[in-house]
């Protein structure tokens, strides 16, 4: 058993202290630093949202697009060496692959980024 | 001396004030402020406010001294290199800090040299909204183009420059090289980068006429006063390249701090820096190109965030803004996906 509230709860609540809280009575300078403590917070919060799921996911999709199995590494690894070959240029299945798999990433890292973005274009 | 803060060892101070007693052919200098200012990782600034009696300089004299910081990296120039490549652009007059004198390492402990003080502000974010600083927005940004073109009339060879090695391949192979190198001894591997790679060598320009590049020309990396332009900084990554790269560096969408319809460096209009680099270069460049070198640009900017993550990562440097760096790689990637998925 894992105590309430979970580690995503934590981060959450201590970032909204250190926003509301702190960060108005820090001198000017230290802003910086705080807004990048929340910011590092916010990163580590979603990836306790998506938890392993994306991983799986990418590794199963480069299982059926290479044809081969083993670990996520080793099938980028795989997916980089025919990149390399010119093995993308013309496959747009693989180029929606290699997108989604990004997206997902700044999903964790910027999702702000996205929402300026909008839809791939 | 009453404003010092002692930060910098009195013994080193006296040792400045022997050197610069000695180079400016002075009877006395009397430093009236040593302050650290926020420099990169890599190097050190000191501000030095003088006051000099006898000789060319006297009067009131505010200098920076430069320094390598105590884990300086490799792959930037050395001191002296860089004091020649500020040596080169303001002889052609690019705006920089003037070089003044190059300093030995028996002085110091460490190399560095000397070079009077801009004033102005330097902070992105700042300078892209903040439009009482640089005067009027158009101008500066042709004033930009004007000065870029002016350092890209020094041409190898050059003997002052001689340390700069010339590419073996074209820039753009190069750059795709070194890139791949960095990428093949990395312990996790970045498929959407790879990709954008790839399209860097499917459309990797010829690049007939190489120059002078910074390389690092971007907004963050100059300083602006009320009124204009006062220096161009930062050059330790300059080299032999295409004039593109420049021009790419400066426009790409990574470096725009979000005002992205300002798409020259987030405060003007492309064609305000293009009229600009014609007016100096004197004839009109294929600017279509230019697209080429902002991919290069993100790709470029990502191997760079991905290297600064690192140095936390592998506990050599702990460092949040580090950290924070590895997490700009995706959303860099993105853009290098949208940029090119359906460009051929």
């Amino acid at each position: 058993m894992r105590e309430q509230p979970d580690g995503r709860a934590l981060l959450a609540i201590a970032r909204t202290v250190l926003r509301e809280q702190l960060l108005p009575l820090l001198p000017k300078e230290q802003h910086y630093s705080a807004l990048m403590i929340a910011n590092a917070m916010s990163i580590a919060e979603r990836q306790l949202q998506y938890g392993d799921a994306p991983q799986q996911a990418e590794r199963q999709a480069l299982v059926a697009l290479l044809q081969q199995d083993g670990d996520l590494i080793l099938l980028q690894r795989e997916l980089v060496r025919r990149i390399r070959l010119g093995w993308l240029d013309e496959q747009t299945e693989a180029q929606q692959l290699l997108w989604n798999i990004t997206e997902q990433r700044v999903k964790e890292s910027a999702p702000k980024s996205l929402l300026r973005d909008g839809a791939k274009g | 001396m009453s404003a010092i803060s002692a930060t910098m060892p009195l013994q080193q101070q006296q040792a400045i004030i022997d050197f610069l007693c000695r180079v400016a052919g002075a009877q006395d200098v009397q430093l009236q402020t040593v302050k650290l200012l926020t420099g990169g990782a890599i190097q050190e600034n000191w501000l030095l406010e003088l006051d000099v009696i006898g000789g060319n300089y006297a009067g009131h004299l505010a200098v920076v001294l430069r320094s390598d910081a105590a884990s300086a990296v490799s792959s930037s120039h050395s001191r002296a290199q860089e004091f020649a490549l500020l040596q080169a652009a303001f002889a052609v007059g690019v705006t920089v800090p003037e070089p003044l004198w190059l300093g030995e390492k028996s002085v110091f402990g460490r190399d560095f040299f000397i070079m009077r003080k801009a004033n102005g502000i330097a902070a992105g974010h700042r300078i892209v909204k903040d439009t009482s600083l640089g005067g009027d927005r158009e101008l500066l940004t042709e004033r930009m183009g004007e000065e870029m073109a002016r350092l890209h009339r020094i041409q190898p060879p050059n003997e002052n420059l001689a340390f700069l090695p010339m590419p073996q391949l074209s820039p753009a192979l190069q750059g795709i090289q070194s890139f791949r190198q960095f990428l093949d001894q990395h312990h996790t591997p970045f498929p959407a980068l790879e990709w954008g790679i790839r399209w860097l060598e499917r459309y990797a320009p010829q690049t007939t006429e190489l120059v002078l590049a910074h390389r690092d020309w971007r907004t963050g990396n100059y300083m602006l006063d009320e009124k204009s332009l006062t220096a161009i900084l930062d050059w330790e990554f300059a080299a032999w390249s295409d004039r593109l790269e420049d021009i790419g560096w400066f426009c790409a969408r990574c470096w725009r701090f979000g005002q992205f319809n300002n798409e020259a460096g987030g405060i003007g209009l492309r064609v305000a820096l293009y009229r600009g680099y014609e007016r100096i270069y004197g004839q009109p460049l294929d600017w279509q190109h230019v697209y080429y070198w902002e991919v290069y640009a993100h790709v470029r900017w990502a191997i760079i965030a991905i290297q600064q993550g690192e140095r936390h990562v592998s506990g050599q440097e702990p460092s949040l803004e580090l950290a924070l760096t590895a997490h700009i790689v995706p959303e860099l990637e993105l853009e290098i996906l949208r940029m090119t998925l359906n460009h051929a």
